[in-house]
């Protein structure tokens, strides 16, 4: 036996003292998915920035649940010296019950431990005030060391010698909160007092309420640190009166929150048994932190080696994984899968690593990818990594962010999906701060995958700083001149090439004076408006080479210059000949019947409610009957079902969608056109039964479910189980790839005589803004999966998709029939996107092949399971 | 009284079986001694020996009207009356061999009876209980005190159940018996007996419901009675389709299979089967377990909200089996915006469901909805919510015990197509489908029922059921349907009886089958 193995021998024994007879073994509340957030900078942030995604976030939680946790803090707001900070322990302690004080800190505190500082969180002084219904516990914290000769007699007992004294003081920290809240909370049926968190440097505060209302109650708006997390929990139980059982839930020097539910709780906790682990709050999220705990402290597995215990590598991903980790990950998986939580699950963590001196936040997913999860990175002066359910969070983060710190960007450089078990990343992320090469307390932001790979942006390129005031560029007289000219001439497709052929050059000056004119130009008429529309929409649905400049901040300047264009539209209840009119929330009683020319709504979706009487869909479903037929919706920050409602037979109605948009956007359309300028949310196209769909950009989870037709294309990608259960003759595009379980039980017909087909053209924008093939057309293991019907056109020239990948499909040729099938979806694709059929999809390696060569035919083939 | 002012309850008329050889408790048969003198077809007040005046020859008895040996005492008794002692009379030995230990041979008999005459059987059968053994089969209502006994007619007490009492503005809607009709799908059932159950429920004021195969557009006219499902599948749901409904129903799971989404076999999906749920001919469609969409309670608020974009005045109902944690599952429903919360239990299911689910998993529903009724009542939500309550509710005690359990009403499935003479023969998914002309889309066997049939028979069957419903609430003085919701204390199980008190209540019948 190993040294090492010796000391979690030991480790293990030391905490078999506890007696848990009087613990509860069954979960105490089932508890559905909710909303979770997280984002960790080089720099330290205010609390405040947390409270906006967690606004955003409301209808994932139920208020009945909200926590935060942040790590990396800030010492002076603390009232601590740094070197106290990163050395004491900061053991918070929520007193339900105000008395009990006094015995528990005589119980668990005072014999053990030397007090640096020991305080009440402030709060305001009544909780009603900002809407809470339970008073949230007294929390106090405890800057604290354990007392040095307590410390060496719990080493001598366990005989821990071998062990790095701090990481035998952090087991003794562990070991006193495990014994303080069995005492005082878990076999009380009259609960008392328990640990919030207890690591270095890492904070967790809970209320029952919303997320906000922690920051509000416990006066967190400006308190800094680097790496924050929310959590909106949804219980089911109605009435609670203390927090225990909400997120984040911490292990010893981390926060974890948690959206799903296993279906494997008691085999978890079983498993945590044999190791003399009891949970005591009676959560899934309790288990996994506990799980976590045990797999990085007591076993010391690397943080990949976790990940795989938690979210196994499977199928088609495990057999391309290299020979010598397919060899680790088989030991681990033999040893672990057991306990692996079952069931959709999200985890984000924010972790301290005292002994790397680095704070992490890292977020996985299980295999199966049942929760909604979206990750976005910033790079420039300042890094920022987020994770989030649902990305107007995340969107909502930066431009509040940004609306303080000119640093940041409203918009994220980066935004992706993890996929579950995926051989290429892992299905998980790690953001990490630690000391930059610059000194001086300086902080750097590095992101890596479960492999320890890199993710990064473009390093050459920079963010704009609306700071710096804004200089004359060289070329402003031939800007202005040639906008004026194409505006007036009506030639938008020739302004649109000057655009960008010349965009890669300019400087952020010259792009600023384009965009400003835009908006001038738009004040003059009807026409130059929706030329001045078109440009911009143009440029902000075109991938295109940015030279030195960050995407990011080009599209931010576009969006704000057509908001700004949107804005100043007429609104409906003034007089004007304009056929724009504009409606927003305060004025969305003086919707009307369109008059006279009046053509184009323009409805500020900002300030409706996300679902609802109170929503934006519902105006849009009202204005429909009274007449419009044509729209533009902007300032989306995640407003659901835009399209949804309006009944059957709506051709010649056209939505256009800017901004976040929300969930279950064109769900059961018959008809209508909708174009999303941006990334798309989850539940698109549910149902649909007629019409079009263009995204430019990426769409989220169960895309066009149950989907019954429609022509649909989409830009980027597709997230996890697009077009399950399709039937009828949907008919789709998808320029990018999706991460798995792609048109499961596929119904839709015979595609050459009337039915649905997917066509997937596996490519994507690289960085540069040029379109390149990825390395695989399709990742995932399930691939048009007991499907009956249809077909999937794959654009595959170097056959990397095998057999293994279709569970019921089988590869054809394609024929001429097939190919002129396809063909028109493909020229349309290139007359939205402008990804040429003959220089972009069917040129491989710089050479032209044949279409036969270069696409794939995945067809239904009769099924024994089915007949 | 709650129900509509202008509301009449629907009349009730003679439906006779749709075959010729009907199946009764006995048979009679009658040999070549007949000398047809027609004796007998004058003394029997039942109609049992039928004669007509144009033709003189003795007819096959109708055997299913024929009260039995008990009729010996009667000065009428035929057997001994005929002067050529032509007639014999047995018990049927089919009874032996028909329906199960939950439906037992009489139960479906008297089902048949009801929903031929409209009224109770005058046969003696054994209707309320099963043998099966537990279940319904054990609990009993009390003896009531005879003094609180009131004498008020049928149609002074209200049977009525209210689907909205959310108070969220939306309609509130008010069903005229405690009792809507199941999802059956367009595929599963034949056409005529979706309408036919359709036609019913506009007549009962109450609802029937598509199930998850489309909805065809022959259901239009009663688009006010007709909840339409939305289940993991989705086939045939579009926007229209849910705007029609009053009611909208999410089928996350069902008591018979847990776990196992709806699935319909390749022989069933005929070409307008396919049609319907724009599917490929001949191929067995599965649905999904659970909605790839709804993975956790606020996904599903997420459902429930668009739904309730959709249509602006929906109710919505959600329907789930009966796992250990059902009383959670019903809250997070209800919180998450839902009207109605419908748990399924584990006993009902046609002969579709696969054994290994049918019998092995979900709770029993007289568990489940003491359950749910208890944990809303703690909760502060029970009137708030809607309960009902499915899965092998087979007859009219059934419900008024499922009621006095805690639900406010009840999802009959089987029983409507009882009425329709399915003889539970669980051979609902073989080849061409029912024998009987019920479960099948097949166009022969399918036009083997009408319409007006269809309607016919299950209103009178609600119409006898209702009857024992006021006998029951006569007896214990209320006037209201709603009095007995949550009143368990009026049952009790005769496993928890000691002998001598269990003796004072009926034993189940001691049926013993053929198998």
């Amino acid at each position: 036996m190993s040294n090492n193995d010796n000391i979690i021998n030991r480790i293990l024994a030391s905490r078999a003292k506890f007696s848990h007879k009087n613990t509860s073994y069954n979960k105490c509340d089932e508890e559905g998915g909710c909303g979770v957030t997280g984002f960790i900078s080089s720099i330290q942030i205010r609390g405040r920035h947390i409270y906006e995604p967690s606004v955003q976030m409301h209808n994932r939680g139920n208020g009945k649940g909200g926590g935060i946790a942040a790590v990396g803090l800030c010492a002076s707001d603390l009232g601590v010296t740094q070197e106290v900070l990163d050395s004491h322990y900061l053991i918070q302690i929520a007193y339900i019950d105000p008395k009990s004080r006094p015995e528990v800190e005589l119980a668990n505190i005072v014999p053990f431990m030397d007090i640096h500082k020991a305080e009440k969180i402030p709060t305001i002084d009544d909780y009603r005030d900002i809407g809470l219904e339970v008073k949230p516990p007294d929390v106090w914290r405890y800057f604290c060391r354990v007392n040095k000769n307590i410390l060496s007699i719990f080493i001598e007992d366990n005989k821990l010698h071998e062990m790095d004294p701090h990481k035998a003081e952090d087991e003794f920290i562990y070991q006193n909160s495990v014994s303080l809240n069995q005492k005082f909370y878990a076999s009380l049926g009259e609960k008392k007092a328990f640990v919030m968190s207890h690591g270095r440097n890492v904070m967790i505060l809970k209320v029952v309420g919303y997320a906000e209302h922690v920051t509000q109650y416990y006066c967190l708006e400006d308190f800094k640190a680097h790496g924050w997390i929310a959590h909106q929990r949804y219980p089911t139980r109605g009435r609670l009166w203390h927090p225990g059982g909400a997120h984040p839930f911490s292990g010893m020097h981390e926060a974890l929150v948690h959206n799903g539910d296993f279906a494997n709780y008691h085999s978890v906790s079983e498993y945590l048994n044999q190791y003399n682990i009891y949970p005591q709050f009676l959560t899934d999220t309790e288990v996994s932190v506990l799980l976590l705990d045990l797999y990085s402290r007591t076993f010391g597995y690397p943080m990949e080696y976790i990940i795989e215990a938690l979210a196994p590598t499977t199928e088609n991903d495990f057999d391309r994984l290299p020979f010598e980790k397919q060899r680790i990950y088989r030991y681990i998986q033999s040893q672990h899968v057991s306990c692996s939580p079952d069931g959709p699950w999200f985890f984000i963590i924010a972790r301290n690593d005292p002994y790397k001196k680095a704070f992490q936040l890292i977020g996985i997913t299980d295999t199966s990818m049942l929760r909604p999860q979206v990750f976005a990175l910033q790079e420039g002066e300042v890094q920022i990594g987020l994770v989030c359910s649902e990305k107007q969070a995340i969107d909502a983060t930066l431009q509040n962010l940004a609306s303080e710190d000119s640093r940041f960007c409203p918009v994220a450089d980066k935004y992706w999906n993890a996929r579950g078990g995926s051989a290429r990343t892992g299905g998980s992320f790690i953001f990490t701060v630690k000391d930059s090469s610059k000194g001086a307390g300086s902080k750097e932001l590095v992101t890596t995958n479960k492999f320890g790979q890199i993710v990064s942006t473009p390093s050459n390129q920079k963010h704009f700083n609306d700071s710096i005031s804004i200089s004359k560029p060289l070329d402003q007289d031939n800007i202005l001149q040639t906008i004026k000219k194409h505006i007036e001439s009506d030639d938008i497709d020739e302004l649109k090439s000057f655009c960008i052929k010349n965009v890669i050059n300019w400087n952020y000056d010259s792009l600023k004076l384009l965009c400003d004119e835009l908006v001038n130009q738009s004040k003059n008429s009807d026409k130059s408006k929706t030329n001045a529309i078109c440009t911009l929409t143009y440029l902000n649905d075109t991938v295109f080479p940015t030279g030195t400049k960050k995407r990011s901040s080009i599209l931010n300047m576009l969006r704000n210059s057509l908001a700004l264009i949107f804005s100043s539209t007429p609104m409906l209840n003034k007089p004007s000949e304009s056929i724009y009119k504009y409606i927003d929330f305060i004025t969305r009683d003086t919707l009307r019947a369109p008059e006279k020319n009046e053509k184009i709504l323009v409805v500020n979706a900002r300030e409706f409610a996300a679902e609802g009487i109170d929503c934006d869909a519902r105006v849009l479903n009202k204005a429909y009957i009274l007449g419009w037929k044509q729209y533009i919706c902007y300032g989306y920050k995640g407003q659901r079902f835009t399209g949804c409602g309006f009944g059957k037979g709506t051709d010649g109605v056209r939505i256009d969608v800017y901004d976040s948009s929300g969930d279950y956007l064109a769900s059961g359309i018959d008809g209508m056109e909708i174009y999303v300028h941006g990334n798309a949310q989850d539940q698109l196209g549910q149902i649909m039964k007629r019409g079009k769909l263009v995204i430019y950009g990426d769409v989220g989870q169960t895309f066009m479910y149950g989907a019954k037709g429609g022509n649909v294309f989409i830009l980027g990608r597709a997230a996890g189980r697009p077009l399950i259960n399709g039937t009828g003759c949907p008919r789709v595009v998808i320029n990018g790839t999706c991460l798995d379980y792609l048109a499961e039980s596929f119904m839709a017909g015979d595609p050459l005589n009337g039915g649905g087909f997917v066509i997937l053209n596996g490519m994507e924008y690289n960085d540069c803004g040029c379109l390149v093939t990825l390395p695989s057309p399709y990742p995932g293991s399930n691939l048009f999966s007991l499907a009956s019907g249809g077909a999937i056109y794959i654009r595959d020239p170097f056959k990397i998709i095998v057999e293994d990948q279709l569970n019921g499909g089988e590869f054809a040729d394609l024929s001429q029939a097939d190919w002129e099938l396809i063909y028109p979806y493909l020229k349309e694709n290139e007359k939205l996107f402008g990804i040429s059929i003959e220089d972009d999809l069917l040129t491989v390696n710089g050479k032209k092949m044949e279409y036969k060569k270069v696409y794939r035919k995945v067809q239904a083939i009769k099924l024994a399971a089915l007949s | 009284m709650n129900l509509n002012e202008n509301y009449k309850l629907p009349e009730t008329y003679e439906t006779p079986s749709r075959f010729r050889n009907t199946i009764g408790k006995y048979t009679i048969k009658r040999n070549s001694n007949c000398i047809s003198c027609g004796l007998c077809a004058k003394l029997c007040p039942y109609g049992v020996h039928q004669r007509y005046d144009n033709y003189s020859k003795p007819i096959r008895p109708v055997e299913h009207k024929c009260i039995g040996p008990i009729c010996k005492e009667n000065s009428y008794y035929c057997i001994d009356r005929c002067p050529q002692k032509a007639l014999t009379l047995r018990p049927n030995p089919i009874l032996e061999t028909m329906g199960d230990y939950r439906w037992t041979s009489e139960m479906l008999i008297a089902h048949f009876e009801m929903a031929e005459t409209g009224s109770l059987p005058k046969v003696n059968l054994e209707y309320d209980l099963g043998n099966s053994g537990g279940g319904f089969d054990k609990i009993r209502f009390i003896k009531p005190d005879q003094h609180k006994y009131i004498d008020i007619s049928d149609d002074k007490i209200d049977t009525s159940v209210q689907l909205n009492k959310t108070g969220d503005g939306r309609p509130i809607k008010t069903i005229s018996i405690p009792c809507y009709g199941g999802g059956m799908s367009y595929g599963s059932t034949a056409l005529p007996v979706m309408v036919g159950r359709a036609r019913a429920a506009k007549r009962l004021n109450t609802l029937t419901c598509t199930g998850e195969g489309g909805y065809p557009p022959e259901l239009l006219p009663y688009k006010d009675h007709v909840i339409t499902q939305v289940a993991t599948g989705l086939f045939g749901v579009r926007e229209e389709t849910i705007k029609y409904c009053p009611v909208m129903e999410f089928k996350y799971a069902q008591g018979a299979k847990p776990g196992l989404g709806g699935h319909l076999l390749g022989s069933k999906v005929t070409p307008a089967v396919a049609a319907m749920r724009e599917t490929v001919v001949g191929s067995s469609l599965f649905s999904p377990f659970p909605f790839h969409s709804v993975y956790s309670v606020e996904d599903h608020k997420k459902h429930v909200d668009w739904m309730k974009e959709i249509n602006h005045n929906v109710l919505v109902s959600v329907k789930v089996s009966t796992p250990t944690d059902v009383d959670m599952v019903a809250v997070g429903a209800y919180y998450a915006g839902a009207h109605i919360v419908h748990i399924d239990g584990s006993y009902g299911g046609t002969g579709a469901a696969p054994d290994i689910a049918k019998k092995n998993i979900a709770m029993p529903i007289e568990y489940a909805i003491p359950k749910v009724h208890n944990f809303l009542l703690n909760e502060g939500a029970r009137d708030k919510i809607c309960l009902i309550a499915s899965g092998g509710i087979r007859n009219a005690m059934d419900v008024a015990k499922a009621i006095a359990l805690g639900a406010d009403g009840v999802v009959i499935g089987t029983a409507e197509l009882v009425a329709l003479e399915c003889v539970r023969c669980s051979n609902c998914e073989s080849g061409r489908g029912c024998a009987r002309g019920i479960a099948t889309t097949d166009p022969e066997l399918g036009y083997m029922i009408t319409e007006e049939y269809a309607e016919q028979r299950i209103i009178n069957m609600y119409m006898a059921w209702r009857k024992q419903w006021c006998e029951i609430l006569r007896g214990f003085g209320m006037k209201s349907l709603k009095e007995l919701v949550g009143r368990s204390d009026l049952l009790v199980h005769l496993d928890y009886l000691d002998e001598s008190e269990r003796k004072k209540y009926k034993p189940a019948p001691n049926i013993q089958m053929v198998i």
